[in-house]
């Protein structure tokens, strides 16, 4: 009770919470138009979630704020890459949450002539680059932890002495003289870099949890703006996903990614 | 700038914010609806008034756990007076939220049986008794107070040593002046009780006009709404002004 008193306290959490009905009816809307439902509970369903969308939307208010203040913060990082990244993503989550309160104002009929789609496309394209920066920065933390693990590796084969030795034997019969061994070769390499990023992956779950909520999520404006048409059922999916992540940090602060 | 990120980041602190908006465009609303060119105005205010309102039920959802946990810690207090009050005020919260909750799920479209009218009726019926709860313990706090300033200043009075002037004339009203300069002393002492009253009674002003026991016009409950969504307000900014359980 305390947990969850302490949790919905928080307005994003809220958010968070009506984000994943909103999904959840969209996946549902979608398995029952498929599987010949009633049309019926298909408009209730839909309705639904439209109010979810629509009361969101309110929820949001005032989060542009929140976001430049985040931009501001992230100015003063040390690290250029992560810099650029954190500060580029927040200044486009700050235009998006702009273009979703023009949008509301839209809806509840303060602006009445809002061009709806318009400023919807605007706001998922503005949605799409803040993902973009995200992976971009997660991608740099993945490649900064394999280098430190790829450097570890080294050391610890380097004091042991015997492992040098073997490596010079390994490479002698599969040298430059042989052809055709260059791509088990290559195939070996990759795979051993598949195996240092789950390794890498699995030793850091905020970095993880960051990665698949973001992958989840760039479906979404993506679907939304034409660039890859993925259907309702898998937008509804990935929107789910993405939420019960983000619920999942807001309940365990500890996996939140640190700048 | 971080106060206000800070408000806006609890859910209670944004709700305040749109209730106090909401009430405000219905005072707006109120004071221009006379005026012959403002009917575009007047139209917006109503819009922007309805989709706060609609939207401000996304807040309140889950509420009536917080209300459940009030209420267990009510039940703490060691005062038995303020005990009793505020243990019966959050149950009647519960039940509030409770209905409110069956609104929401009706105006979703998740229910098609729902009487809107009973339940409306129902829902103003608790809250308006959870007020009227809050206000007895607010009463009752307040005469703790005047009590204590009484003590304190007849402590003050027998150590200066000056003799009691006694006058027979306007004996009426030199006791109601005594009065409200104790009520006065006894509320500026405590600010947190302050607020707290001004909250409760202009709070109180809404469902009396709801259940149709105290009629007032639109400008009268828009601006009690306003009055203490921004008196709810300070008490998120500042967490030292909310009134505690003794």
């Amino acid at each position: 009770m305390d947990a969850w008193v302490r949790f919905s306290a928080q307005s994003q959490a809220r958010e968070r919470l009506c984000r994943a009905a909103q999904y959840a009816c969209s996946l549902l809307g979608h398995a029952l138009q498929r599987h010949g439902a009633s049309p019926e509970l298909q408009k209730q369903i839909r309705q639904l979630e439209g109010h979810l969308s629509l009361g969101r939307k309110l929820l949001r208010l005032g989060n542009s704020t929140d976001a430049l203040e985040s931009a501001k913060r992230a100015v003063h990082l040390s690290d250029v890459v992560l810099r650029f990244c954190i500060t580029v993503s927040h200044l486009n989550r700050a235009l998006y949450f702009a273009c979703d309160n023009v949008l509301w104002a839209g809806k509840s009929g303060l602006a009445p002539r809002v061009d709806q789609e318009k400023w919807a496309q605007r706001s998922f394209r503005y949605y799409l680059f803040s993902l973009i920066m995200n992976l971009s920065r997660d991608a740099y933390e993945i490649r900064l932890l394999m280098e430190q693990e790829t450097s570890a590796y080294s050391r610890r084969m380097k004091v042991s002495g015997v492992g040098v030795s073997g490596g010079v034997e390994t490479v002698g019969p599969g040298g430059p003289g042989t052809p055709g061994g260059s791509l088990p070769q290559l195939a070996l390499k990759f795979r051993l870099r598949i195996l240092l990023l789950a390794r890498v992956l699995r030793g850091h779950p905020p970095l993880l949890l960051d990665v698949l909520r973001n992958a989840c999520d760039l479906f979404i404006p993506l679907d939304k703006l034409g660039l890859w048409r993925c259907g309702p059922g898998i937008v509804g999916l990935c929107g789910l996903i993405s939420s019960i992540l983000s619920i999942l940090t807001l309940i365990c602060p500890w996996l939140r990614l640190k700048p | 700038m971080d106060a206000f990120i800070r408000v806006a980041n609890q859910s209670q602190g944004r709700d305040r914010l749109f209730r106090a908006t909401q009430h405000a465009c219905m005072l707006l609303r109120y004071l221009l609806e006379s005026k012959a060119d403002k009917e575009a105005v007047v139209l917006k205010l109503k819009r922007l008034e309805t989709s706060v309102s609609t939207g401000r039920k996304w807040f309140r959802l889950g509420n009536v756990f917080h209300a459940i946990q009030a209420t267990e810690q009510s039940i703490q207090a060691a005062d038995l007076a303020p005990r009793l009050c505020l243990t019966l005020a959050n149950l009647n919260r519960v039940v509030y939220y409770i209905c409110d909750t069956v609104l929401w799920a009706k105006s979703v479209g998740l229910t098609s049986g729902v009487n809107r009218e009973k339940w409306q009726r129902w829902a103003a019926r608790h809250y308006y008794y959870f007020l009227l709860l809050s206000l007895v313990r607010d009463l009752y706090e307040i005469l703790l107070q005047m009590g204590q300033v009484a003590r304190d200043r007849a402590k003050r009075e027998k150590s200066s040593r000056d003799p009691p002037k006694y006058s027979v004339a306007n004996e009426e009203t030199e006791w109601l002046q005594s009065f409200l300069l104790l009520l006065f002393q006894s509320l500026k002492r405590h600010p947190p009780l302050l607020l707290d009253t001004v909250k409760n009674f202009c709070d109180i002003l809404i469902p009396l006009n709801q259940l149709g026991i105290y009629k007032s016009n639109l400008g009268v409950v828009g601006l009690g709404g306003l009055i203490s969504s921004l008196a709810g307000l300070l008490t998120v900014v500042y967490p030292q002004l909310k009134l505690k359980a003794r």
